[in-house]
């Protein structure tokens, strides 16, 4: 179906940007990959009075390395997660993770700070940064604010952005020696929406054992969601899968899934805990292996 | 079928070659014009309005607002429509069938019984306005009761969604004492199976475009199946039959969805108010929420076995939800009715088969149609009873199987090859060694099943297909037929049959299809019939027009006719003495022989039999086959993933055996979608699944390379022998899948999809729910 | 309402419009351009039959904006091959019977299209996963996966 008509503007800087969507506050909608956005114009579920195309702002198109944090600017696009141009190759949990969103088209055109500001439940980036522990740099014309991961998201479709606001860019810290993560997603059909993914990061101390393991899940509750309890259990005991199995098990876990046509609510809290052990399991041998000599 | 037994005689040159199909070099350049391709002059762009609720009165409709819009040219409601009903009988179509009531209202009257039923018309100078103005047409609904089950719509207080009562159609069989019989078992299994709500979902969305030409007829160029649906457009217009005209371009996928009118009403309505062309192309979110579905049905099954695996017993119930209207249900439920004890001998069989009226989607033709949702419950049965008794599920298959000259329930005797054994025994053992589990928490199993699926329709409908065959003075070969192509080289295969018989190269044949005016009326690009009734149509039609060139071909020659043969593009008499075919129509047209044949091939026919009193013939065919596939199961999630999968079916003969591995392939990928991944799901009438991001077909990650095996037993009623390929694959792999995995895991599943939550589900991996 | 004018390269063709930018680039390509090789199969971006290569990669043209396309370069499947000729992507089509309905088989092609340039000697696992965004509903895909397998064979025969 044709959109509903609208106004479209593409600044070229992005003081032009913010100034714009200060002006025209929720009459306004910023346009980034446009993959999840456009279907909602063409569904006419969306009208919104303007859209303003980020398209031509170069300077979210950066990527820097910089004293062991990564900065991804919002209009990095899922293709490039993906192949890990340039100082992207430091972090592979974001290779594994964007390989695994939609399909070729989609990553060819999605960005990550699109993703974030989109808080699809489901989605691959917003479990990953979390599961980083990584901050989101958002902007206005009224200044920056760097947001904590565990902040920015509020609920579905729904995060910490003030009206006026756009993600600028994603920092993340680069994962240093004994460090390991993995991705588990369980979807009804490869390439779609994840029922429940499972991101893990585990780093480990000298000794061998676990010294830190986060654990960030997808699909079962509003926003991505950290395992703690999991984690602090998991903190000095050895990488083991029996151990991993044992400490999910002994837990409740901190969620609340919904159901839906493709999973039931107690469907996807059983798919949680298999899939954080498995995330868990495969993080830890790789850092365990990232050690070994 | 004496035409193809003389043929067949001889070598075939191209019947039988893997040749690339005529339409293949303007698909790969997408140069081929689809419905929604075409654009006319001052086309104005048509919409539907659509209701949002299952049941509701319409209180009013005001069209003020829309009608006022700048760029609309016409707002229609069921007022303005001639006459507003659509028949699934007319005749030459269908003809009445037992109880079937199926009329179908243009636009709503005062009622709407499902979610997307067409409410209103626009048309307007660009989709866009068209949009708009859908959303300025004011409808008051009050909403009404209504039923969504079809267990519950045929108790005696349920609302009505039709005033007739929701009992649309019952079919019983009895063959035997099927109790007594049940009782003498060693064994019986019992099960209830269920499968869902499935959509066609062919890449193309309905589309056609439509506009009155210079003589007065109207004109729709539309994505279609069933060219001869301008019958119905002309009965709703109040038109005579032949002043309305139905084009077919080549089709973006069909599966049974373009069967029953889609588009095409629409657009002779505002095609003929406005005076101007008017395109209308259906949205994917359209398509998914308001076009005729797959029916569910609950298969409630009793099989009764001796020890050693003979059956001796089959009870079967059937309840199907055929939606808001009857559509094609009755037939549906009939296919069902006749193969619900699938190829086996089974001597004491009842079925008690019934569809009813819910306030649902509408259900109608998909392939398969009734008789592929019954593999299911056959093929589960049967699997239990080797499993329950320890023996070989080939074994059991292939000593139940059954064998030419045997009778169905229904009383039919199978007059042609019947290789269920033997495509039975290829499937498994195509399978080779087994694969080990890819991981400590998979388990790998294996499963098979057989179906039978009738190919051409039903013997009381008096089929009939035309085809003209006619030959250029320059020697290239001309056919004409009214056969849609959907796709699955309908049009590609009557090249080869025509070439065949008048000994040109395949290339040097042009085939002109599917226009309700200027070719032949072929009946529909359904029911499996195309390769069997055009096909035949062709081949009688070649080998007449044959016979005449040969005599003049032979006067040439100076040879008796009997020595002289058509091939390599000319005529030759055994010591190679020849004269070109150009030469040969050369003369023909000097002479005043006729250069062409108009041939029409009548199917059998048969009169309606009444079922409980022993039956007889109800198809003139059947194919068999058999699947195998391997299957991966994780025990922890439950998800499935099918290894390998081989297809076999006796294909009698493969005119080319390319395209028919492309319809045992994709229809083997379909059969996986419904099997364990594709559901339209509806809540309380409310259609939940209207995007490709909620309605989920398999994708290329989601399948393993189906390995096709043909039997050509060369004993089909088609031409040169062979048998319907297009529907029979897609019925097996759900069963299969279901026993492999029990086969894996140890469970039974008896509901379609088999997603992996149904799996984790009957493993126990979680409780609640 | 914006209108803007474009400029880009459409098939190796400089073209210059005027377009609402509410519309997207498959709406400008098949009513404007007539290019209706690109076809609409589900408008959000699952299908795969409206893939056209931006700047060299495939995207779904339902979901682009038309004034995305300004500068850019844009080619559909007509951009393959001139005239009657084909590229060996389209003939391996044809010759392994990759096409049914056809409804797919442009953005299809124009898939594996990029994908072979990356990968040119894929295997048939990678060739699966390439094309799992692009859904076929008559073939079963196995015809395809032979198709676009036998052109990285060969891609690897030369080698």
């Amino acid at each position: 179906m044709p959109a509903v008509p609208f106004e479209y503007a593409a600044p070229a800087t992005l003081t032009e940007a913010l100034e714009l969507l200060e002006a025209r506050g929720d009459d306004a909608k910023p346009l980034a990959g446009g993959q999840s956005l456009v279907p909602m114009l063409t569904l006419r579920l969306a009208r919104p009075a303007i859209v303003v195309d980020l398209d031509r702002l170069r300077e979210l198109r950066m990527v820097r390395r910089d004293n062991g944090v990564l900065e991804i600017g919002a209009l990095v696009r899922h293709r490039a997660l993906e192949r890990g141009e340039g100082p992207l190759i430091a972090c592979p949990l974001l290779q594994e993770a964007a390989a695994l969103i939609g399909n070729v088209r989609v990553r060819a055109l999605g960005t990550i700070g699109g993703s974030l500001a989109h808080a699809d439940p489901a989605a691959e980036l917003p479990a990953v940064v979390r599961a980083l522990d990584g901050t989101v740099v958002v902007r206005s014309v009224r200044g920056e604010r760097v947001i904590a991961a565990d902040d920015f998201f509020v609920g579905i479709l729904t995060t910490a952005l003030q009206p006026g606001e756009l993600v600028v860019a994603v920092r993340l810290p680069v994962p240093g020696a004994r460090a390991g993560s993995a991705v588990e997603e369980f979807s009804r059909r490869a390439g779609d929406f994840a029922v429940v993914a499972a991101v893990a990061v585990v780093d480990l101390d000298t000794a061998g054992r676990v010294a830190r393991a986060r654990i960030a899940l997808a699909g079962v509750g509003p926003i991505p969601q950290r395992l703690t309890r999991v984690e602090d259990a998991l903190a000095g005991e050895p990488p083991a899968a029996e151990t991993i199995r044992k400490v999910l098990a002994a837990r409740p876990l901190e969620i609340e899934p919904d159901g839906d046509v493709h999973a039931s609510a107690a469907y996807r809290s059983h798919l949680a805990r298999v899939l954080a052990a498995r995330a868990l399991e495969r993080a830890a041998s790789r850092a365990a292996r990232s050690t070994s000599p | 079928m004496t035409d193809g037994t003389a043929v067949t005689r001889r070598a075939l040159r191209v019947v039988g070659q893997r040749l690339p199909r005529h339409d293949a070099r303007d698909k790969v350049r997408a140069r081929t014009l689809y419905a929604a391709d075409w654009q006319m002059p001052g086309m104005l762009h048509g919409a539907v309005l659509r209701s949002p609720y299952p049941s509701a009165r319409i209180a009013r409709v005001d069209t003020t607002h829309a009608v006022a819009l700048p760029g609309v040219a016409a707002v229609l409601t069921a007022r303005d429509v001639p006459h507003n009903s659509l028949w699934t009988d007319v005749p030459g179509q269908t003809s009445t069938v037992g109880p079937l009531r199926a009329r179908i209202q243009v636009l709503a009257e005062e009622r709407v019984r499902y979610q997307g039923e067409p409410v209103a018309l626009v048309a307007a100078e660009t989709c866009e306005i068209a949009a708009r103005a859908l959303e300025l047409i004011e409808v008051a609904y009050a909403e009404q009761p209504a039923v969504f089950d079809p267990e519950a719509a045929l108790q005696p207080d349920a609302p009505r969604v039709h005033e007739e009562g929701n009992l649309l159609a019952r079919w019983q069989v009895q063959r035997g004492d099927v109790h007594a019989a049940l009782a003498g078992a060693d064994l019986v299994v019992e099960h209830t199976y269920r499968c869902g709500l499935i959509d066609h979902a062919y890449l193309e969305p309905e589309a056609g475009v439509a506009w009155v030409d210079a003589d007065g007829v109207v004109v729709i160029r539309a994505s279609t199946q069933v060219i001869e649906h301008f019958r119905d457009v002309a009965e709703v217009l109040g038109l005579p039959h032949n002043k309305v005209r139905v084009i077919g371009p080549y089709v973006g996928g069909g599966f049974g969805g373009k069967e029953d009118v889609t588009v095409e009403v629409f657009l002779g309505l505002l095609a003929s108010r406005t005076g101007r062309p008017v395109r209308m192309v259906w949205s994917r979110q359209e398509s998914l929420l308001a076009r005729p579905k797959r029916h569910p049905f609950v298969l409630h099954y009793r099989t009764g076995a001796m020890r050693d695996g003979t059956l001796v017993a089959q009870q079967i119930e059937l309840l199907a939800d055929s939606g808001a209207y009857a559509y094609l249900s009755a037939l549906v439920l009939l296919y069902a009715t006749v193969t619900a004890a699938g190829p086996y001998r089974i001597p004491a069989v009842a079925v008690d088969a019934r569809v009813a009226y819910t306030n649902n989607p509408p259900t109608s033709a998909m392939r398969g149609f009734g008789a592929m949702q019954m593999v299911l419950g056959y093929e589960s049965q049967i699997d239990q009873v080797a499993r329950r008794l320890g023996l070989d599920p080939v074994d059991v298959r292939v000593g139940n199987a059954l064998r030419r000259g045997d009778r169905l329930p229904i009383g039919q005797e199978l007059d042609t090859h019947v290789a269920v054994a033997e495509a039975t025994r290829q499937a498994w053992a195509a399978l080779g060694p087994a694969r080990a589990p890819s991981t400590p928490h998979h388990r790998v199993g294996r499963g098979l099943a057989c179906n039978l699926q009738p190919y051409g329709r039903i013997v009381w409908l008096h089929d009939w297909a035309s085809a003209w065959v006619g030959v250029e003075t320059d020697g290239s070969v001309v056919v004409r037929t009214g056969v849609p192509d959907v796709g699955g080289g309908q049009a590609s295969s009557l090249c080869q049959i025509a070439a065949e018989v008048l000994g040109v190269d395949a290339d040097r044949v042009s085939v002109h299809i599917a226009d309700s005016a200027l070719t032949p009326l072929a009946g529909t690009t359904t029911a499996t019939r195309q390769l069997y009734m055009s096909g035949n149509a062709v081949l009688h039609a070649a080998t007449q027009l044959g016979v005449e060139i040969l005599q003049v071909a032979a006067q040439m020659l100076e040879t008796p006719a009997e020595r002289v043969t058509l091939r390599e593009n000319g005529a030759a008499t055994a010591s190679g003495r020849r004269v070109s075919l150009a030469d040969v129509m050369k003369e023909c047209a000097r002479l005043g022989v006729a250069r062409s044949y108009l041939g029409t091939y009548h199917a059998p026919a048969g009169d309606p039999v009444d079922l409980e009193r022993g039956g007889g013939r109800i198809f003139p065919d059947y194919t068999f086959g058999a699947h195998a596939v391997e299957v991966e199961v994780d025990a922890e999630t439950g998800a499935v993933t099918v290894l390998r999968h081989v297809a076999c079916h006796d294909v009698g003969t493969a005119v080319n055996p390319q395209s028919v591995e492309g319809q045992i392939q994709g229809g083997a990928v379909m059969g996986l979608g419904y099997g364990v991944m594709e559901e339209i799901v509806v809540e309380r009438g409310v259609n939940l699944s209207t995007s490709f991001a909620a309605y989920l077909i398999p994708n290329s990650l989601d399948v393993p390379d189906v390995e096709p095996l043909l039997i050509e037993s060369g004993d089909g009623k088609g031409p040169f022998g062979a048998r319907g390929i297009g529907e029979p694959p897609i019925g097996p792999p759900a069963a299969a899948v279901a026993n492999a995995i029990e086969d894996a895991v140890g469970v039974r599943i008896t509901e379609l999809p088999i997603t992996p939550e149904r799996v984790a589900r009957a493993l126990r991996l979680f409780g609640g729910g | 309402m914006t209108e803007l004018k474009i400029a880009l390269t459409l098939n190796g063709k400089r073209r210059e419009h005027r377009v609402a930018a509410h519309r997207t680039l498959l709406e400008v390509l098949r009513d404007d351009f007539g290019a209706v090789e690109v076809k609409e199969g589900c408008g959000e971006g699952v299908c795969g039959t409206c893939t056209v290569l931006l700047d060299g990669e495939p995207v779904s043209s339902c979901l682009v904006l038309a004034g995305r396309v300004d500068g850019r370069d844009v080619v559909t499947l007509r951009g393959l091959s001139d005239g009657d000729a084909l590229h060996p992507l389209q003939a391996a089509f044809v010759e392994h019977g990759a096409a049914q309905c056809g409804f797919c088989t442009p953005g299809m092609i124009l898939t594996a299209y990029a994908f072979l340039r990356e990968h040119p000697q894929a295997g048939r696992a990678e060739i699966r996963r390439a094309i799992a965004g692009n859904l076929c509903r008559c073939t079963g895909y196995t015809k395809i996966v032979d198709a676009i397998a036998a052109c990285a064979k060969e891609a690897a025969s030369r080698d």
